[in-house]
């Protein structure tokens, strides 16, 4: 009995790891591969010209990527890549033929003599097989990454890749602005709230995220505000501004710039009637299936109105009703629900879809939003049905005003040209999601397809009085950043403000004389800057230009920013003020601003605790969780 | 070992994905493997596996063979195993106090009861000494070349494994179900 210790440590096995743990891995591997490439400055050289194109470019990519669905197939993932790569306008990688990606792979091993070549060319299938993708087979092909997108995995979305050639700029200038030398700030509204929910699920994973990923605005712009709304959609904002005493460096102050979208009346908005269909076949167990497919779904089910129904219905093995038609003020019931979500078994997914299809009439609305959501990651067997009769029972539906919506998941065996047919035939969209905020994307906004834009091509210009104010750093925007001539150009585009969306620009400024101020006087055309004298009372200027719905010709709104909107202490300016520059200072230090090096982690926690406000929906609370969390990771880091 | 430079690793730190990929895909096993024996179970393994080939991918083009490769890929995975389990420390403890339950594998997970009881007392040593027990008997790695990877002395990995030798012992000779109380 008495085994050598020695004898029973080596007997002991070892179970495998499973095949899609593996592939994940090495996906995140590849990714973190390629990231590291980006940082390095050297490659990142001419790359920072048409800085506004990056939003715009990732917008494209977003579309791209649905498309997929459409035709799948690498040589579609091979003109999405290029064509990612071509919007830049940076560096056109041209596709070029198999000939010059072979060559770009035999030029690379030159540093390590011939052996190295030889055995990479014989083993390059199986890494194209690992890769698994399309488009993760084209990256391989190109050799050098850089100029292609990132890896999705689990815990990244595709944006950080362009971000970091922004960050990279941002340090290289300190973010600080002299008003001497660039007296206007001008930028395009940002309404996207996604970086905060992948800020959140990395804290919660336990990691901080990577400084990179997280947008600033969109983390402040996630919160509800109640900033004053305008009175009637004939002018859909009105700006509200603090300036106060700035909490992060001694001898600044902030300038808060809030303004809300006209709100619609609540009764405007259609009822929706959802049915969410979920594959959970064995195949969606890996964590960027089924797990993020349950967060886009808890999401989404967070966003309803309390009288919309939601149900469940799984395939897999057997088709199953996890949830009939539940209102959307049953929150815990629908949570619970997606909670118990487990995968395994094969598919069924015809059964799934007729049992989804009875749900939805079941509980149909009349002049809403009837809509089945089928989620899989295509393995989707039909049955004994064909195609074509499953093809026809999404016609069928549709016409009786059930639309059907596909969302992919995952990558590899993508059943792309049924996922397509099923999309077509329901009047719906099929939308890759390959990350929370593409999911929330795709599932929020499909969701609330009646919600409607007030204003579109939002821009919001600051100008700056030299008399009064000596620098600025605007918080976050980095991407959004716009030429100041392009301001009252009314064909450049920028963000579009929906209903109830607020949008939320902090500027920290360094107020003239200030013992704060990092750039020194000039010796020349002082004279100029200051104007006459009597202008020092006023901080700076703020421009709205906007295009209502259907009109080509901006509008504008300005005001001037004065003493008058300042405050002697931050503890004095609103609640909303308060949590917002709470956010803000949480997305900063997450960011690894400089300037918020020596701002302690409580002092986010305090303000962002002063301020919650009525929370009714538990989001500020939940923030005080992150800062938490964020806090003690840092320590430990 | 001075052995020559592989050719996948100078064109993997030389910006070459394929041969990165390569690289990853060659370890992986090796990764997931260090991890089980430091975890315990196969989730965590994969999830500390991954966490390996992220840090490889951020760190291989600064590698610049102080050691040997496999030296240095042990050192990343061991490493990675003990911030987890040092992360997880906590959790475990408030879990342990309430239900004294085994936090192993499920038994038709492993093949044989006896070692896995012994490698789940494994993982109550001291981390120095849980890394050089699971380099020398789960890796195979002689005293030395464990030493390389664990940037120590070969002494101080022979007296790791001596202790762990004696203290594994102990708990082997004590009545069945000893460890599980």
């Amino acid at each position: 009995m008495l085994d050598d210790v020695e004898d029973l440590l080596r007997a002991a096995r070892t179970p495998a790891p499973s095949a899609e743990a593996k592939a994940s891995a090495i996906a995140a591997a590849m990714t973190a591969y390629d990231r590291d490439s980006e940082k390095n400055p050297a490659s990142t050289q001419g790359q920072h010209a048409a800085n506004r194109l990056l939003g715009e470019t990732l917008r494209t990519g977003r579309t791209i990527m649905k498309k997929w669905l459409m035709a799948g197939t690498a040589v579609t993932a091979a003109l999405a890549a290029g064509y990612v790569g071509a919007g830049l306008q940076t560096r056109p990688m041209g596709l070029g033929t198999p000939t010059a990606q072979i060559e770009t792979m035999a030029s690379a091993p030159g540093t390590s003599g011939g052996n190295g070549a030889v055995t990479m060319d014989s083993h390059g299938p199986a890494v194209l097989r690992s890769a698994a993708s399309p488009d993760e087979a084209v990256s391989v092909m190109m050799g050098p990454a850089r100029e292609i997108a990132p890896y999705p995995s689990p815990v990244m979305d595709r944006m950080p890749l362009f971000e970091d050639r922004d960050r990279i700029k941002e340090i290289a200038t300190g973010g600080l602005k002299s008003v001497a030398a660039e007296p206007v700030s001008t930028f395009s509204a940002d309404v996207d709230t996604a970086s905060y929910a992948l800020v959140r699920s990395q804290l919660n994973m336990g990691r901080l995220p990577h400084p990179d990923t997280v947008r600033v605005e969109e983390l402040v712009n996630y919160f509800p505000y109640d900033w004053p709304l305008a009175e009637s959609a004939g002018e859909p904002f009105r700006p509200t501004v603090t300036v106060a005493p700035s909490p992060w460096t001694e001898g600044r102050k902030l300038m808060h710039v809030a303004i809300k979208g006209y709100d619609v009346v609540p009764e405007e908005r259609p009822r929706s009637n959802l049915v969410f269909l979920v594959d959970v076949s064995g195949s969606m167990n890996t964590p960027d299936k089924l797990p993020l497919l349950k967060n886009a779904f808890r999401m989404l089910v967070s966003a309803l109105a309390p009288e919309d129904t939601v149900a469940i219905v799984t395939y897999a093995g057997q088709a199953g009703t996890v949830l009939e038609p539940t209102p959307a003020r049953d929150r815990d019931a629908i949570l619970h629900a997606i909670d118990s979500l487990q995968a395994g078994g094969s598919t069924a997914g015809e059964a799934g879809i007729r049992a989804a299809y009875r749900l939805a009439n079941a509980a149909f609305v009349e002049g809403g939003v009837n809509r089945v959501m089928l989620a899989t990651d295509g393995d989707f067997n039909v049955g004994q049905t064909s195609d074509d009769d499953l093809k026809r029972l999404v016609e069928k539906n549709r016409e009786s005003g059930v639309y059907l919506s596909v969302l992919g998941f995952g990558r590899g065996n993508y059943n792309d040209q049924l996922m397509q047919a099923l999309a077509q035939n329901g009047n719906g969209t099929a939308a890759y999601i390959d990350s929370l905020a593409e999911a929330q994307k795709a599932l929020v906004d499909e969701a609330f397809s009646t919600m409607f834009t007030i204003a579109a091509d939002v821009k919001l210009q600051v100008e700056f009085n030299p008399a009064a104010v000596s620098e600025y750093r605007l918080v976050g925007y980095e991407t959004r950043a716009l030429a100041r001539e392009d301001f009252a150009n009314d064909r450049v585009d920028a963000g579009d403000v929906g209903s109830g969306h607020s949008v939320t620009a902090i500027y920290e400024i360094t107020p003239k004389g200030s013992p704060a101020e990092m750039f020194g006087e000039l010796r020349y055309g002082r004279k100029d800057a200051a104007g006459d004298a009597a202008d020092a009372s006023e901080y700076a200027h703020l421009s709205i230009r906007y295009k209502l719905p259907g009109e080509d010709k901006s509008r504008l709104i300005a005001r001037p920013v004065t003493p008058d909107d300042e405050v002697a202490d931050i503890g004095e300016a609103s609640a909303d003020v308060r949590f917002s520059v709470a956010v803000a200072s949480f997305g900063q230090k997450l960011r690894e601003v400089p300037a918020l090096a020596g701002y302690p982690w409580s002092a986010v926690r305090e303000m962002a605790a002063g301020a919650r406000g009525e929370d009714p929906f538990g989001y500020r609370s939940g923030f005080l969780t992150l800062v938490s969390l964020a806090e003690s990771l840092d320590r430990t880091r | 070992m001075a052995d020559r430079e592989d050719p996948i690793l100078v064109l993997a730190r030389n910006g070459d994905r394929a041969a990165f990929a390569r690289l990853v895909e060659a370890n992986y096993d090796m990764f997931y493997r260090v991890a089980y024996r430091h975890v315990g179970n196969r989730q965590d393994a994969e999830d500390v596996a991954q966490e390996v080939c992220v840090r490889l991918g951020k760190a291989i083009r600064s590698f610049r063979g102080d050691c040997s490769l496999s030296s240095w890929l042990y050192r990343l995975v061991v490493n990675a195993s003990c911030d987890h389990h040092r992360r997880t420390r906590r959790a475990r403890e408030a879990r342990e106090s309430f239900a004294a339950e085994p936090l192993s594998a499920c038994p038709d997970e492993a093949a044989n009861e006896a070692a896995e009881r012994l490698w789940e007392a494994v993982r109550m040593l001291p981390e120095k000494t849980r890394q050089a027990v699971v380099l020398v008997y789960s890796e195979g790695l002689s005293h030395a070349r464990a030493a390389e990877a664990l940037d120590c002395s070969e002494a101080t990995v022979s007296w790791h494994v001596h202790d762990a030798k004696k203290k594994l012992k102990a708990i082997l000779a004590a009545p069945e179900g000893a460890i599980h109380a």
